[in-house]
This record gives C-alpha cells, sequence and structure tokens, in this order.
C-alpha cells in the first residue's frame, strides 16, 4: 500500500469532504450527504446531540467507512491513507479511553511508542506533554483514582505526544466543572494558536467553543448547516441589550439619530451589532443622557438560528457573553452559564 | 477571533515550552514490537500494582514447582550417589513434564488473557490504539503474540531449570549435557504448539467476551470440557465419534501431539485411539489458523 507519504503535506485544505453519508444499521442515517471544506486553524464543529459529529471524526480518523462520498485530510485520501493521516493526527475521544490501572506516564509514554516514537523520545516527550497539559506529581498514580478533569488531560496528553499536525477533540469538556472549562479551553486555545497545531473541536456548546476557534462547522442531522469563519457570524447575529432606569425614549432617539438600528423589546433596547461601534456609542450616549444603566449585554439567537441565512430572526435566550466595553460601566452582567 | 478574553488564571501557569518532535517515527514493525513487550509485561504484572502479579506469580510458581522439586530430589540423591537410580526412574521427565502442568497453564490463561483483548475493549482503549498509525491486524497480532510468549516463558522456564539441572548435578557434566540434548527439539516444538493452541484459544475468548468473568468462565470450559465430553462417548461406548473428538479437544491435541515429538506412544487411557501423531499436529495448526482468523476479524469488525 502507498503509505509512506510526506510527514509535513502542504496543508491546502485541512479536511474537505464530498457527499460523504454514513448510515448506521436500523436505517440511522448519521451523516447526510456532508460536502465541507475547511482550512487549518482552530475549527469548532457544532450541532445538537445526535447531529453526526463524533461519526464525522471517526470516518475522518479511518475508524469507521463512511457508506458512501469520500474525505482527505491534508489532501489525503481517508479510504485510501489511513495510516499516513493517522500518523498526522491526534485523537481525543469523546468516551472514556484510559485503563484505570495504569498510571498517565505509562499509558502515554506506551502510545507514544505505539505512534512510532523510539522509546527515549516516547518518555522524554511524555513528561513534556503530561507537563503542557497540567499533570504533575499525580502523573505516577493510577488513572482510576483521577477526576474527570485529570482524565481529560490524559486523553489530551496522548492525542498531542506524538506531535500531531492535527488534533480531533471530541467534546473535550465534558463532564468538567466551569473551571476545569476555562482551563481546558485555553490549553485548546494555546494549543491551536502557539504551537501550531490545526484543531477540530467538537461540541454541543456552541457558547464554549466560539470562545476558542476561528472557524465554526455547524452539522445538523449528518447535514452541513454553515461552514464560515466565526468572524461573519458575530457581524451578523448579534444583538446589544440595553436597559436603562428611566429615559429609554431619548435614548432610543439619540442612538437612532446616531444611525444605530434600535429596537425595543420590552424594557430593553435592542442594539443591532454591526461591528463593534455600538458598544461605545451607547456608552457615551448613556453618560452624555446621565442615564443610570441597569443592564447592558451582548445577546445571541440559538444556535440554530445562527446558522440559518437569514439573520432577522428574533433574538433570544442570551448565550452569555461578556462585553468588552462594559468594563467601563459597572457592569450587573449576569453570571455565565459555563 | 472569540469575544471573549483569553481565560488567564494566575494559579495555573502550564509550561511554554511545547517543542515539535523532529526525530525519526518508527513506523508499524515497531508499533507492533512494543505491543508484544507491553503484552507479556501486562500479562506478567510488570510495572502494576501488586494485585495484578498475584496471579502470574502464583500461577508461575505452580509451573515450576514440580522442576525445583526434582532437581532438589536429584541434588539429594547425588549426594547419596542415588542419581543413577533416580534419574533411571524418570518420575516426571522432559517427555511428561507439560502434560502434568497443562492444567495450571490452563488457569494462567484463563486468568490473564483477559488482562489484554478484555481490559482494552472493556476501558475503551481501542479507540487509542485505532487511531494511530498501525493496522488492526498490528493491533490484534501484536497482542497475540505477546501473550503466546508468555505462555511460552511459563512452559520453558521449568524445562531450563531441570535442564541445568539435570547437567549440573552429573559427575560427567559434558556427556550429561549431550545426553539431555536431544530433548531439545521436542521440548520447543512441544511447548510452542501448546502456547499457541491455548494462548491462542483463550485470547479468542477474551476478544469476543470483554467482561473479564465471562472470558475466565469460557476459557476454563473451553480447556475442560470437550475433554470431559470425549472421555464420556467413549465410556457409553461409541469409540469412533471418540477417536474423531480427540482431533478437536484442545487437551487431546497436546496430548497427541506429545506423543509425536517424543516418540511415546499415548498412555493407557488412550488404547482407544489409532490416530496417528501427525494428525494432532495438522489439528493444532489447523485450531491455531482458525483463532488467529477469528481474532483478526474480531478486531476487523469491531466499532470504537
Ligand atoms: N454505533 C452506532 N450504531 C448505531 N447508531 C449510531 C452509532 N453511533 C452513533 N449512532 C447514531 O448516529 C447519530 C449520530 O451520532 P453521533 O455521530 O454520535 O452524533 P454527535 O457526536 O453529534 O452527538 C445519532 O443518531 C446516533 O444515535
Ligand atoms: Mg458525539
Amino acid at each position: 500500500m502507498p503509505e509512506g507519504t510526506a510527514r509535513y503535506p502542504d496543508p491546502v485544505s485541512l479536511i474537505a469532504t464530498s457527499g460523504l453519508t454514513k448510515r448506521y444499521p436500523g436505517a440511522i442515517t448519521a451523516l447526510d450527504g456532508l460536502t465541507l471544506d475547511v482550512e487549518p486553524g482552530i475549527i469548532g464543529l457544532v450541532g445538537s446531540n445526535g447531529a453526526g459529529k463524533s461519526t464525522l471524526l471517526k470516518i475522518l480518523l479511518g475508524l469507521l467507512e463512511p457508506t458512501s462520498g469520500s474525505a482527505t485530510i491534508f489532501n489525503l485520501d481517508v479510504a485510501t491513507h489511513g495510516i499516513a493521516i493517522r500518523e498526522l493526527v491526534g485523537y481525543m475521544p469523546e468516551h472514556d479511553c484510559l485503563p484505570p490501572d495504569m498510571t498517565a506516564t505509562d499509558i502515554v509514554s506506551h502510545l507514544a511508542l505505539i505512534s512510532g516514537l523510539p522509546k527515549a523520545a516516547a518518555r522524554e516527550r511524555t513528561a513534556e506533554v503530561l507537563r503542557h497539559v497540567g499533570l504533575y506529581e499525580e502523573r505516577y498514580r493510577a488513572i482510576g483514582g483521577y477526576s474527570t478533569g485529570m482524565k481529560q488531560r490524559v486523553k489530551l496528553a496522548q492525542a498531542l505526544v506524538h506531535d500531531p499536525r492535527l488534533l480531533l477533540l471530541d467534546e473535550p469538556t465534558n463532564g468538567l466543572d466551569p473551571a476545569g472549562r476555562d482551563e481546558m479551553l485555553e490549553l485548546i486555545r494555546r494549543t491551536g494558536t502557539e504551537f501550531g497545531i490545526a484543531v477540530i473541536v467538537a461540541s454541543h456548546l456552541l457558547g464554549e467553543i466560539e470562545r476558542v476557534c476561528d472557524h465554526l462547522v455547524a452539522i445538523e442531522g449528518g447535514k452541513l448547516l454553515r461552514s464560515a469563519p466565526l468572524v461573519s457570524f458575530t457581524e451578523r447575529t448579534g444583538t446589544l441589550a440595553v436597559e436603562v432606569e428611566e429615559g429609554r425614549d431619548a435614548l432610543v432617539e439619540r442612538l437612532t439619530a446616531r444611525g444605530l438600528r434600535v429596537a425595543i423589546d420590552g424594557s430593553a433596547i435592542l442594539v443591532d451589532l454591526v461591528d463593534e461601534a455600538p458598544f461605545d456609542i451607547v456608552r457615551d450616549t448613556v453618560v452624555d443622557l446621565d442615564l443610570a444603566l441597569v443592564r447592558m449585554e451582548q445577546r445571541r439567537h440559538r444556535l440554530e438560528d445562527l446558522f440559518r441565512d437569514d439573520p432577522s430572526v428574533a433574538p433570544v435566550a442570551p448565550l452569555a457573553a461578556a462585553v468588552p466595553a462594559a468594563a467601563a460601566i459597572p457592569p450587573p452582567l449576569p453570571p455565565a452559564d459555563r | 477571533m472569540s469575544l471573549l478574553p483569553p481565560v488567564s488564571r494566575a494559579g495555573n501557569i502550564y509550561d511554554l515550552g511545547y517543542r515539535r518532535y523532529e526525530g525519526p517515527r518508527l513506523g508499524r514493525a515497531h508499533a507492533v514490537r512494543s505491543l508484544i513487550n507491553h503484552s507479556f509485561r501486562t500479562t506478567y504484572g510488570l510495572g502494576r500494582s501488586g494485585r495484578a502479579k498475584a496471579a502470574p506469580i502464583i500461577f508461575g510458581a505452580m509451573a515450576i514447582l514440580p522442576a525445583v522439586i526434582i532437581v532438589g530430589g536429584l541434588t539429594i540423591a547425588a549426594r547419596f550417589g542415588f542419581d543413577r537410580q533416580l534419574d533411571d526412574a524418570e518420575l516426571i521427565g522432559f517427555n511428561n513434564y507439560f502434560s502434568a502442568v497443562t492444567a495450571i497453564v490452563a488457569l494462567f490463561c484463563a486468568a490473564q488473557a483477559p488482562e489484554l483483548f478484555g481490559r482494552d475493549q472493556r476501558h475503551g482503549v481501542l479507540a487509542l490504539y485505532f487511531a494511530r498509525a498501525l493496522r488492526r491486524s498490528d493491533y490484534a497480532l501484536g497482542r497475540l503474540a505477546g501473550f503466546v510468549v508468555a505462555v511460552l516463558v511459563l512452559l520453558l522456564t521449568p524445562m531450563v531449570i531441570l535442564f541445568l539441572g539435570r547437567i549440573l548435578l552429573s559427575t560427567d557434566i559434558g556427556g550429561a549435557f549431550l545426553a539431555n540434548l536431544p530433548n531439545v527439539p521436542p521440548v520447543l516444538a512441544q511447548a510452542i504448539v501448546i502456547a499457541c493452541l491455548y494462548g491462542g484459544l483463550a485470547m479468542t475468548l477474551s476478544a469476543y467476551a470483554p467482561r473479564r468473568a465471562y472470558a475466565t468462565a469460557g476459557i476454563i470450559a473451553l480447556f475442560v470440557l470437550p475433554g470431559i465430553v470425549t472421555g464420556i462417548i467413549i465410556g457409553i461406548g461409541s469409540s469412533t465419534i471418540g477417536t474423531w473428538l480427540t482431533l478437536i479437544s484442545p487437551n487431546t491435541i497436546i496430548d497427541g501431539t506429545n506423543s509425536l515429538f517424543f516418540r511415546r506412544s499415548l498412555g493407557e487411557e488412550y488404547f482407544f485411539v489409532s490416530l496417528p501423531g501427525w494428525l494432532f499436529l495438522v489439528s493444532a495448526v489447523v485450531e491455531i489458523g482458525v483463532v488467529v482468523a477469528l481474532i483478526l476479524r474480531r478486531f476487523a469488525r469491531i466499532v470504537t
């Protein structure tokens, strides 16, 4: 088999799929003609549970065979270059995958050997990646006694130990408490930005992965909803909700006069966020009018709405997001739901 | 980019020095060697907790004990000048040692094979192997080979003790070496057949029955029941069927190959068997082939 290919192929395209379909026994269509092309970066793969995210990652790794269609990673066909691809990829599965009676050091260095690293290199890189994910003395203890957070770190470490060009992370924040989630997301962000490793993060929590990724791919029912840079989502769909104690109408009038698109929703004023400018305009206007600001927060559309092409859908349930400009104002922001 | 400022936690300063790996990647053969090594060590509990060492230590000791007793007996006999007589008595020697420890080997397989294929499946570790640069068959064969080598070591260690004991305790070391040398080829051949057949059967069961208790019970049943069934069928008078069943039952197969390799007629209980020894070897090879095919099939199809 022509498995021996270049270690560092020119990444014209990170992953590309064409009409990718996967049917499980029992007439379950997990992927339904998915066609996709993304460039290297930190890619968020979002979709609700059962959308087909895990199935897609497994097909990319060659763990599952598609029913029809094709897929490539770094322009290598998953159907014919499985081994060459898996040399370039690190995979963090969604579910438990660690033997409880082994220590973190033992399992990670063993898996490094399986990835082809010589013994000394395997030992050295194991120590490095475990330190990188924040495991120190614990790494000599049996994994059975680890917290979920520590296990997730070991899972990330084994995906990194052979220095892949691409990480496939399946629900990496599953089972983590808020602090653990923040740390995991920060680790992912740094891995993607500072170490130049492309990352695909599958998650059902848009609010989480939008914090680390620069490109979003949304799938639902095995079909592509949308694939676009994160910037384009926030440009189109952001809404700023502003509440003041009194003087609402005066504020609306002023904001409209300054060219903002403003709507009224109960006690709140909704300002269309075309770019970042409205933050400053609203703040300045509130100060000018000497109004008492109760609340100022950015609202998002529900996940499905986000990926529709029509941005005029009514805003609902704010996905908590901090507002950079609000720092100057006493901010009674709601607690983040993450 | 993200709308949120990156989370910074003063208390958790991660090591910033992630380094690229520019060294060699040794490929599939290295992966398989590593798997064989790891399987062997796991089987003997090396580098594992004390509990994981208990079974291999107990069964290992039981398999070696007869050899130690014999060598001890030889030592004492040599002291009192009875060594010739004891040697001639041949209570237990190269040609019947394996028959004496078959049950122990079976228990060792039943206890330890589920530690490999069973454990990898129960804890989802397969996904981590299959996501790496090797084939599923590399994984399956590497694990299997590591276990077969472990069983081989269990079988050969007492033979080495016996061999060295007989030679070193002799007054004529050179002569004893030459006298014992002809035992080496049949011992090796028989040990390889037992290790492949018993090890392979145990690994097949544990590949298809990830739950430890089921696998262990199944392996014991597989080693014991066919022999019992054969015995019963012969007992009720159908020696034709019984004769053919001896070619299927693992324990009668290895009795047959033992008689082939050591050029020794089957014992009294085999009065009914008129089959030539090579037929048992053929059966062993066929069964080992089936076992390997079943294991490969299992891991080719399993969904992780
Ligand atoms: N091994 C399987 N057998 C049958 N159906 C499956 C299997 N794995 C996943 N599915 C189904 O395929 C669909 C997609 O699953 P999955 O890829 O796990 O989605 P996600 O990761 O987005 O939650 C779901 O309806 C799921 O129930
Ligand atoms: Mg999933």
